[in-house]
């Protein structure tokens, strides 16, 4: 009797969590392995910004019901870290040693927020914004009316910049190279977004290059907790610090696998990478773009998720190529609002 | 309502210290003031092969059972604790070791066992072990320094019991508090996504009175010593050898006299022989000592010695299961031995109880002058609870009968036949009370007869005097519990299965079913009239019990000609709350069906 296939998904964001229902509505008697570093079942991270609005417990977020995933046989390892994968012999090695063998692979890992190296020696005083649980962390700390000393200023930021400044909170903005990430802007457009900002409520603070990043003894109520020193002697205060330089693919544990890796997976339109077992999908990988001859990144919710469901389906037998469904053009409404396509999701 | 209704599970395997985690958990606990009930699995085998479970249910208020689903589960080794990944209840805080020195088969680390409604906390025990101590010997108080960490629990408590536990080894004191340190350092820096939380302790304040952490096994020598024991004669045997080496360590102290036998024969006879000299003796075994022990049982009733025998009960027939726990020797506790051997038999519900009855047992084989059995099992020896001692000891120094004027002399009848079967009692040396003690039936002079109407005699007066046990001054022979009057479901439970009982009582009150328990502590003499009377007021008699035979609702079927559904459990772990509340469920809808007809 032939043994039911065993796929495995590398993370469980949106690319991730739509390949493994994808998966399994393809190949009912599979095996299917979801892998993630989360403690937590798949949730919206884009809803994060909630958590300034007073949304703090966890179940709030999560898009499906913790029995969504043994009702449709998904097997979920939360909290978990893959240390190598052996393309070779289709086993992934976890951190704790555990071997998986697979028959498909589909690395949807996601990316990890960038953090220039000069900025790297003061990451201790500044706060991520990259999980549910750095998001709780840095509301818990950000008193009512505080401030937010935002660096780099990516469209995650932004957004998180919108519901600060909504909820009453005070958006320092240090722009730089990586405003606006994932667009690419030319100068005239990028000063009508800076403004766009200003109008928003955040200032905006540009041609300053951070020199250092201080904490301050909290003593006294209402006293700032960071200092943050500009190479050129000025300085500003906040009671955090954030970094938005965009995000890198998380694709560590698959070097030395044998599949081509540029700055993420590099894949074929197909979503197949150098090894015919192994697939990627989402922020993690690099598409070959066939009329621009070049390998390229495509962000946004609408995106990742198809490429989770293309992805799947060509591992289970389809050859479709991916299409971005995403206008990823930075818009400015009639009256002024900043729109971006990275900023929608169902 | 309870703010504090927490059940923590430390899985591992033996030699990793789990028990060990268990106990300083459970002191700090009681020492905080919160009340605990804990007990502990573990296997026959010493070191490295079998499982360990320490089990500690923390609540603010009286609890009276372990709860099925456990808050928190700690692994120390996934072999042993994947299988108990099931027991953890939605949101609940699953901790495993995230570290491995060898590679894992796929399915062999509890990552692949944590279900949908768990929160799984990864945790470098080794690691961190290593750093703090430099060796992994410590995993077990990282993983108890991370459970303080991650629930904000006090750590200088902590750290104190940890220095009482080690007081004799200050450099394993001094690593276990740095391995501490590190647990809880990671316990504090993890983001806590479970929804376990610790209320503020309740601590109860009664004067004169002490609150102790002890288990059944440690409350039963308590009792034993605050009751006056003079003699203590045993051979070990699990679960009840902690008695013997309780006592071991305290009746020196006082002057008192413990001598560990070559075999059960031996201590069951220097106990009747120490009784027969008037003393206050006792012994203890299990399932198998107490078969060895029956024939000289019924010299002690023959001969209508005191004596004091405790029995903890555990897994048989034969040497079976001995660190599992069983509600299976009701039978030969009641019935076992040779003749018509009428006997007290006395089983505790609780930790509480076990000292009560250890205590009162001394006074009853003194009273009715006759050898004792007070009735434990594992689950009750090993369970720790917090329990409030009074300020003096609820027991009568001397019961002897006395003798009256002119009962001494040339003809003194140390049998002698009395309107409520108890003679005068005197000891060998009184002057002017010579007497013969034989195992052969005898006359009042205790002379050997075999005379058709003196073993009738003999045989009511030895049947009669125990009656008035069941009125036994200050002692609780049964007990109801719930709601008066005609009730739908009515539990009969005894021994440590009542706990278990009445929470499942409490839960069927809860969800709208009239229910009562009682509980049966005088298993012999039966308490036959309140039984029936109890009875009577159920329209279903419901009987849980640890073993396979349904011994106590074959004892109470044979007192009394009442219908019941015994609901017999011998799995070697406790009776679980949810399938006696289970069967009150389906008794109810019985009823229910039965009034809709």
């Amino acid at each position: 009797m032939a043994t039911a296939r065993h796929h495995i998904v590398i993370g469980n964001g949106v690319a991730g969590s739509q390949a493994a229902i994808t998966l399994r509505e393809r190949e009912a008697d599979a095996k299917v392995t979801l892998i993630t570093l989360s403690a937590l079942q798949f949730y919206n991270r884009y809803d994060l910004p909630k958590v300034f609005r007073g949304h703090r417990d966890w179940r709030e977020f999560l898009v499906y019901p913790p029995e969504f995933y043994s009702d449709n046989r998904i097997a979920v390892r939360r909290a978990t870290r893959v240390a190598n994968a052996d393309t070779h012999r289709r086993v992934l090695v976890l951190e704790h040693k555990e071997e998986l063998r697979y028959d498909m692979l589909l690395v949807a890992s996601g990316g990890r927020s960038y953090l220039p190296e000069e900025l790297s020696e003061f990451r201790p005083l500044m706060h991520g914004f990259g999980s549910f649980e750095q998001a709780v962390n840095v509301a818990k700390v950000l008193p009512e009316g505080g401030r937010v000393v935002m660096l780099g200023g990516d469209m995650i930021g932004l957004d998180l910049a919108r519901t600060l400044v909504d909820t009453g909170h005070r958006v320092t903005l240090v722009a730089g190279e990586h405003t606006f990430w994932p667009h690419e802007l030319a100068d005239e457009q990028r000063a009508l977004f800076i403004k766009a900002l200003q109008d928003m409520g955040v200032e905006v603070l540009e041609q300053e290059v951070v020199g250092a990043i201080a904490a301050i003894e909290t003593g006294a109520k209402g006293m700032a907790a960071r200092r943050v020193v500009f190479a050129k002697g000025s300085d500003v205060y906040g009671d955090v610090v954030m970094p938005f330089f965009g995000l890198v693919p998380s694709v560590e544990f698959m070097l030395g696998s044998g599949v081509d890796i540029e700055r993420g997976l590099l894949v074929s339109p197909e979503l197949r990478t150098t090894n015919e077992h192994v697939y990627a999908a989402g922020d993690v990988c690099q598409i070959w773009d066939d009329a621009a001859h070049r390998y390229r990144f495509y962000y946004g919710w609408k995106n990742v998720r198809a490429m989770g469901d293309i992805a799947a389906r060509n591992m289970t037998g389809a050859a479709e190529p991916f299409v971005s469904a995403q206008d990823e053009i930075l818009h400015l409404s009639g009256d002024g609002r900043i729109h971006s396509p990275f900023w929608e999701y169902e | 309502m309870s703010n504090t209704d927490i059940q923590i599970s430390i899985c591992g395997s033996a030699g990793d210290g789990t028990i060990a985690a268990g106990d300083i958990l459970r002191r700090v606990m009681a020492d905080i003031g919160y009340r605990v009930i804990c007990f502990d699995v573990y296997p026959a085998e010493i070191r490295g092969f079998g499982k360990c479970i320490a089990r500690l249910r923390i609540t603010d208020q009286q609890a009276y059972s372990l709860k099925a689903k456990s808050d928190v589960l700690v692994s120390l080794n996934d072999s042993h604790a994947i299988a108990h990944a099931g027991e953890l209840r939605e949101c609940g805080a699953l901790i495993y070791e995230n570290t491995s020195i060898v590679a894992i088969a796929e399915g062999g680390h509890m990552s692949s066992h944590v279900q949908p409604g768990h929160l799984p906390y990864p945790v470098a025990f080794r690691t961190l072990s290593e750093k703090a101590t430099g060796a992994n010997r410590s995993r077990n108080i990282v993983a108890l320094g991370f459970i303080a960490g991650l629930f904000g629990l006090p750590a200088e408590a902590f750290k104190k019991a940890i220095a009482a536990k080690f007081k004799s080894k200050a450099a394993v004191a001094a690593s276990s508090v740095a391995a501490f340190d590190a647990g809880y350092d990671a316990g504090t820096q993890r983001f806590k996504l479970d929804d376990v939380c610790f209320g503020k302790p309740t601590a109860t304040v009664i004067p004169g009175a002490t609150i102790e952490m002890i288990n059944g096994n440690a409350a039963v020598a308590r009792g034993a010593l605050d009751a006056g024991i003079d003699n203590f004669f045993g051979y070990p045997i699990t679960p009840a050898t902690t008695i013997m080496e309780k006592l071991a360590s305290e009746m020196p102290k006082h002057g008192k006299r413990l001598v560990q036998t070559e075999d059960e024969i031996s201590a069951i006879a220097a106990t009747v022989g120490a009784g027969f000299a008037g003393a206050r003796a006792a012994t203890s075994t299990s399932g198998p000592g107490l078969s060895l022990m029956t024939e000289m049982l019924g010299l002690g009733i023959m001969a209508e010695v005191p004596a004091v025998v405790f029995v903890s009960q555990r897994g048989g027939p034969a040497t079976g299961m001995p660190t599992k726990t069983e509600q299976s020797d009701l039978n030969i506790a009641v019935h076992g031995g040779h003749g018509d051997a009428p006997r007290i038999v006395i089983a505790p519900t609780n930790v509480d109880g076990c000292y009560r009855c250890a205590g009162k047992a001394f006074e009853m084989a003194e009273a009715y002058q006759t050898p004792v059995i007070v009735l434990l099992d594992m689950y009750l020896s090993n369970r720790y609870e917090t329990v409030v001692f009074p300020a003096h000891p609820p027991f009568e120094p001397n019961m002897s009968r006395k003798l009256g004027k002119g009962e001494n002399g040339d003809g003194y009848k140390r049998f002698a036949l009395t309107e409520d079967a108890i003679s005068p009692r005197a000891i060998p040396g009184d002057k002017g009370c010579m007497h013969v003690v034989t195992g052969l039936e005898h006359n009042e002079l205790g002379r050997p007869s075999d005379q058709t109407d003196m073993h009738l005699a003999m045989s009511r007066k030895r049947h009669e005097k125990l009656k008035a046990a069941l009125q036994h001054p200050n002692f609780t022979c049964h007990k109801r519990f719930g709601d008066e009057g005609a009730v739908d479901v009515g539990l009969l439970g005894w021994g440590s299965t009542f706990g278990e009982c009445l929470e499942a009582m409490y839960k069927a009150q809860a969800a709208g079913i009239r229910c009562a328990a009682m509980k049966v502590v005088m298993l012999s003499p039966f308490p036959a009239e309140a039984v029936a009377a109890f009875m009577d007021d159920c329209r279903q008699v419901l009987v849980p019990e640890g073993n396979y035979q349904g011994q106590f609702a074959n004892l109470v079927k044979a007192n009394l000609a009442r219908p019941l559904t015994s609901l017999t459990r011998p799995t070697g772990a406790p009776v679980r709350v949810e399938d006696i509340l289970d069967e009150i469920r389906r008794l109810a809808a019985l009823n229910q069906q039965a009034k809709a007809a």
